[in-house]
């Protein structure tokens, strides 16, 4: 099982392939779900994000972060900015330790991982907050603990495209 | 350093906390512009129309299977249905003889005294797309934009009261504020006895505020929009008392009520696009200008 990938020889991603994983992270945001339900799922976007500037902090960086936050906020129907804040700064954190965190086995990551989302949704309630919203409750903070316990299954899923067709 | 000449793979760009800063600048930058100044409609409209694609793909799956359901439905449980739909028809058959009666009565007596008729608009039936994701706001999205000639501020009901309002209309897709938002207000009046109150949203539930102690509210009454606000059409049910109280120490009441709509487990809304002609409000009375009050007196 390969916990220490950067030992393992990867085919290069293709932009397609970063393009369409965001397709359906926003397509997972525009899903018709009830209000109780909502709260669990994770930010798919947001992991997304994480994911890409820690695994290609070359093509994916934090500019482009910002820009998906765009498009997330739009999708979510929320206050512009607000997601566009939250990862262009989770991004920022990710590529300021990015050597050493790539290193990490999944576990690591994952502890990693949960803290900047729960970056991330403190941002957007201070963000909300600051321009007249109520306070959304604890329950939105359920969403990165759950995001979190997905980040094994989000990396092994990612990689399955540059993994296929290598030797071993 | 020569930077021309140095291989690309050096070559970064801005450091990552120069591009972080400016970033930062601009997001803020848009969460005041949107949130405070409401500057960007335009552009969540492009935007959203560019998504719709995508909402409609994501959207069509589940609608498909509802559509399916309804093709496999036993002839038993239709004819069943069709049996129920067929008595409740009658019923409103019967209602409706009668409200129209009342209707035409209502109108001459209106004219005879000179009262303003409510002129009933057309009404648009809309399907709710989906809830807002967003946690902080209680908003839906319906399938009618303004290509449909939805506007912004039209009361939206469903079978059983008021929903709320269009707050955002983008072309195809609309925007519904639902009336359990913070401080959304809605006049509303009492049904029973006709005492005018105003009901806020408090994020989940809904309370009537600045009620006297010993007004005359009980526990279980209905509470229907009282239409002087030019927004809502009079009589529209809005919601049902659920808990008053009247502590000493304060001088007005405490009302919790409950919003008859459905608005979880609804899937058909109505848009009324109903024109109140109401008069044209007065003008505030002039403040007098203290210059031209000098000026005034050195006349004098």
């Amino acid at each position: 099982m390969a916990f220490d990938r950067p030992k393992e020889f990867l085919k290069p991603i293709k932009t397609r392939w970063i393009v369409l994983s965001f397709l359906v992270a926003i397509a997972v945001e525009l899903l018709p779900l009830d209000m109780a339900l909502a709260s669990w799922v994770p930010d798919l976007t947001a992991l997304l994000v994480l994911y890409w500037t820690l695994n290609q902090p070359r093509r994916f960086g934090i500019g482009w972060a910002f820009a998906v936050g765009l498009i997330a906020d739009v999708a979510s129907a929320s206050v512009f900015g607000q997601h566009a804040l939250a990862y262009s700064v989770s991004s920022y954190l990710i590529l300021a330790r990015q050597r050493q965190v790539v290193m990490y086995n999944l576990g690591q990551q994952t502890l990693v991982v949960l803290v900047l989302l729960l970056v991330n949704q403190t941002l957007m309630v201070l963000a909300r907050m600051t321009t007249g919203s109520l306070f959304a409750g604890w329950e939105y903070f359920i969403a990165p603990f759950v995001g979190a316990v997905f980040w094994p299954l989000l990396t092994n899923v990612l990689l399955i495209p540059q993994r296929r067709g290598t030797p071993g | 350093m020569d930077i021309a000449s140095s291989p690309r793979f050096f070559r970064r760009g801005p450091k990552p906390l120069t591009r972080l800063l400016v970033c930062c600048a601009l997001s803020l930058a848009l969460l005041v512009a949107d949130a405070k100044l409401a500057l960007l409609e335009p552009a969540r409209g492009a935007l959203s129309v560019l998504l719709y694609p995508m909402q409609w793909l994501v959207t069509a799956p589940p609608e498909g299977l509802r559509q399916l359901d309804d093709l496999v439905t036993t002839q038993t449980t239709l004819a069943h249905e069709n049996q129920v739909l067929r008595t409740y028809q009658l019923e409103l058959e019967a209602r409706l003889q009668r409200q129209a009666a009342l209707l035409r009565e209502n109108a001459e007596l209106r004219q005879t005294l000179g009262l303003r008729g409510q002129h009933p608009g057309s009404t648009l039936a809309a399907e709710i797309v989906y809830t807002s994701r967003d946690p902080f706001t209680y908003t839906l999205i319906i399938d009618k934009g303004s290509h449909d000639g939805v506007q912004a501020g039209l009361p939206v009901i469903d079978a059983r009261g008021l929903v709320g309002q269009i707050t955002r209309v983008q072309p195809l897709t609309a925007e519904v504020t639902l009336l359990i938002e913070r401080n959304h207000p809605v006049p509303v009046m009492v049904q029973r006895n006709g005492l005018r109150a105003v009901l806020y949203g408090m994020g989940g539930q809904t309370e009537v505020r600045h009620v006297a102690a010993h007004a005359d509210i009980r526990v279980g009454d209905l509470l229907v929009t009282s239409g002087i606000d030019g927004v809502y059409p009079a009589g529209l049910p809005v919601a049902r008392v659920g808990l008053v109280d009247r502590n000493s120490g304060s001088p007005f009441a405490r009302i919790d009520c409950t919003p008859l709509a459905g608005v979880a487990e609804n899937r058909t809304l109505l848009v009324l696009n109903e024109t109140l002609n109401l008069p044209p409000r007065p003008e505030p009375a002039p403040v007098p200008k203290q210059k031209s009050r000098r000026k005034h007196a050195s006349d004098e």
